[in-house]
């Protein structure tokens, strides 16, 4: 253990390619976890509060912060729009797409009678939480080789894998499929707004993906794991 | 529980305001108030005074902050924070005796503290006082991105902006419909060897001159104001007149417009001229609002507020001397006041947002900057 852990301390520390050693602990970024009173806790978390006194913690990434509107799901989505490592742009869009989102639900609001005001919903974080889980397909299909022959096999996915390709969808629709003349803002709160509605070319895009995985449901057998 | 107040002076304008919305929120009163004479002492600081819409689109047709327009839109209402700043303004307006020469407020403070809010709440006083509003939205716009210069025809040193000219003149028209007809012009005014305006002809008929004949528009705004400056606070008048100029420091800057590659002095706009006349103190009935502006300004640093510093020398010459009002950040009572009237209007939607902890964020995020908060509670 001890000759594994080696000192960091000399020369330059390439952070971004580092492979942190795996005695070291995941950071617990947010304040609630250590407001709580040591009477609160049950046995296993007494035991892993134990070992973050003795263990090294790796260091936090600078995209979470211990704010309490953090958002890990937000900050995912920022990272897939940036480019070229322009967070500061892309974190623009983001905040400008809630704003324009709440500020359509908000006028609609103020303009709808008593009764249909309940029935809108203002948040602009559970109206793009709701899209995204929207968007997200059950099955997805795989390329796999069975006797000098490719199918497409439908396979379940995992939760990682289905965030990622909603939202990589979302980011690609807008920014192909749209008016060349909107704000990338704009675009996408339109189509997160469809999404939370069940309409729009990403859920279309969903439910072709699963059409597919229905049709070519002869081929499941052609998984192994 | 809503109720509407009609105002207590029986010549100006009835203008019944709004609503007291009760919050049923125990820390702060978030009411919103209704008529002037009720609504505007010390203890209403902090409170949300609501601007009817028909007075918006009258008075304000460009002198808003474009964000406070889109909060307008979304909330479907105009809601003004009662501030300390604007209440003495309006004090002092109620108090002044208009026999003497016009006295000059100026809200001077740092980046987005509300300075042009408190100038639009000081001007709206202005307008159900019935008086005559001369609003300039930016000066700033009429030194900076021209399009089109002309050789100015009254005198041949200066230069004519026939565009921002007309459109000022249209929003003016807007503003004081009810001036135009009863307001006489006391000389002769000659356009061109056949164009003339006789004297005793209207105000409107000027005005109407100045927006079909584009190429005079900017001599008309001239003439626009000179009897207007000449008329008020005469034993005849009936009015008063209140200018109101936002970014005043543009009208002492450098200019951005280029005449054939060589820059133009801003003394040398026939605009920029006759305001100047305009904010000198030799006029009586009425009272000059003004507001410095670093952000619209050219060639000024970023970090400079003051008014010595905006203004240069020779603007700080020709305005002293002046009340200066200092504009400041959010107190603790009115950073409440707005994140109550957020809540009330559905604006602050994250459930963290509402929670103590959240406040405090918002209070360490923004540093109790109003356009600070309002842009972070945007996406909040």
């Amino acid at each position: 253990m001890k000759a594994a852990l080696k000192l960091y301390s000399e020369g330059v520390f390439l952070v971004r390619w580092s492979r942190y050693n795996p005695y070291y602990l995941e950071p617990e970024v947010s304040k609630e976890a250590y407001s709580r009173p040591a009477t609160e806790l049950s046995a296993e978390e007494k035991e892993q509060r134990e070992l973050k006194t003795l263990r090294p913690i790796k260091a936090a990434t600078s995209g979470v912060s211990s704010s309490v509107f953090d958002d890990p799901v937000i900050s995912k989505f920022i990272n897939m729009m940036m480019e070229h490592g322009n967070k500061v742009l892309a974190r623009e869009i983001m905040t400008q797409t809630l704003e324009n989102i709440k500020k359509k639900q908000v006028e609609k609001y103020h303009k709808a009678s008593e009764g249909e005001r309940e029935a809108i919903e203002c948040n602009p974080y559970t109206i793009f939480h709701q899209a995204l889980e929207n968007c997200k397909p059950v099955v997805g299909l795989a390329s796999i080789q069975k006797g000098g022959k490719y199918y497409q096999v439908p396979i379940p996915l995992t939760d990682n894998r289905r965030r990622f390709l909603a939202m990589k969808w979302m980011i690609t629709e807008c920014r192909d499929n749209k008016h060349r003349r909107t704000h990338m803002y704009e675009k996408l709160s339109q189509e997160l707004l469809a999404a939370f509605g069940k309409e729009g070319n990403v859920m279309k895009k969903k439910y072709e993906l699963h059409k597919m995985a229905e049709a070519n449901r002869a081929y499941a057998h052609y998984r192994w794991w | 529980m809503l109720h509407k107040c009609v105002a207590l002076k029986s010549d100006a304008l009835t203008e019944f305001g709004v609503c007291s919305k009760d919050l049923s929120v125990s820390i702060l009163m978030s009411l919103t108030c209704v008529s002037f004479q009720a609504c505007h002492s010390e203890t209403h600081i902090g409170q949300y005074y609501t601007l009817p819409s028909a007075h918006i689109r009258t008075l304000f047709p460009s002198g808003l902050p474009w964000r406070y327009q889109q909060q307008v839109k979304t909330f479907n209402e105009a809601c003004i924070m009662v501030r300390q700043p604007s209440l003495e303004v309006i004090s002092y307006l109620k108090k002044t005796d208009y026999s003497k020469p016009a006295l000059r407020y100026l809200f001077y403070g740092q980046k987005g503290t509300g300075k042009t809010i408190s100038l639009c709440h000081a001007v709206h006083f202005c307008y159900t006082q019935g008086w005559l509003v001369l609003h300039i939205p930016d000066a700033h716009q009429w030194v900076k991105n021209c399009k089109e210069l002309l050789p100015s025809s009254y005198n041949a040193s200066r230069f004519d902006q026939p565009l921002q000219a007309t459109t000022w003149l249209r929003n003016f028209r807007l503003t004081n419909e009810r001036f135009l007809s009863k307001i006489k012009t006391k000389h002769r005014y000659m356009w061109t060897k056949r164009e003339f305006t006789e004297e005793g002809s209207l105000l409107g008929e000027l005005v109407d001159q100045g927006i079909s004949r584009v190429k005079s528009s900017s001599d008309v705004v001239g003439a626009v104001m000179k009897e207007l400056r000449l008329q008020s606070g005469q034993p005849g008048s009936d009015f008063h007149l209140a200018v109101a100029v936002d970014g005043v420091n543009g009208l002492w800057g450098r200019s951005t417009i280029k005449k054939e590659d060589k820059s133009v002095d801003p003394e040398e706009l026939t605009l920029i001229y006759n305001l100047r006349k305009l904010m000198r103190n030799d006029w009586t009935g009425g009272a000059i609002i003004a507001t410095l502006s670093q952000t619209g300004s050219l060639y000024t640093p970023k970090s400079a507020y003051l008014p010595q510093e905006l203004l240069g020398e020779r603007g700080f010459d020709s305005m002293d001397p002046f009340i200066p009002v200092s504009v400041p950040n959010y107190s603790e009572k009115e950073f409440e006041s707005c994140c109550l009237y957020y809540m009330d209007r559905h604006w602050l939607q994250h459930p963290q947002s509402r929670t103590e902890e959240g406040k405090k964020e918002l209070v360490f995020l923004s540093n109790k900057n109003p356009s600070m908060l309002d842009r972070i509670c945007g996406f909040l």
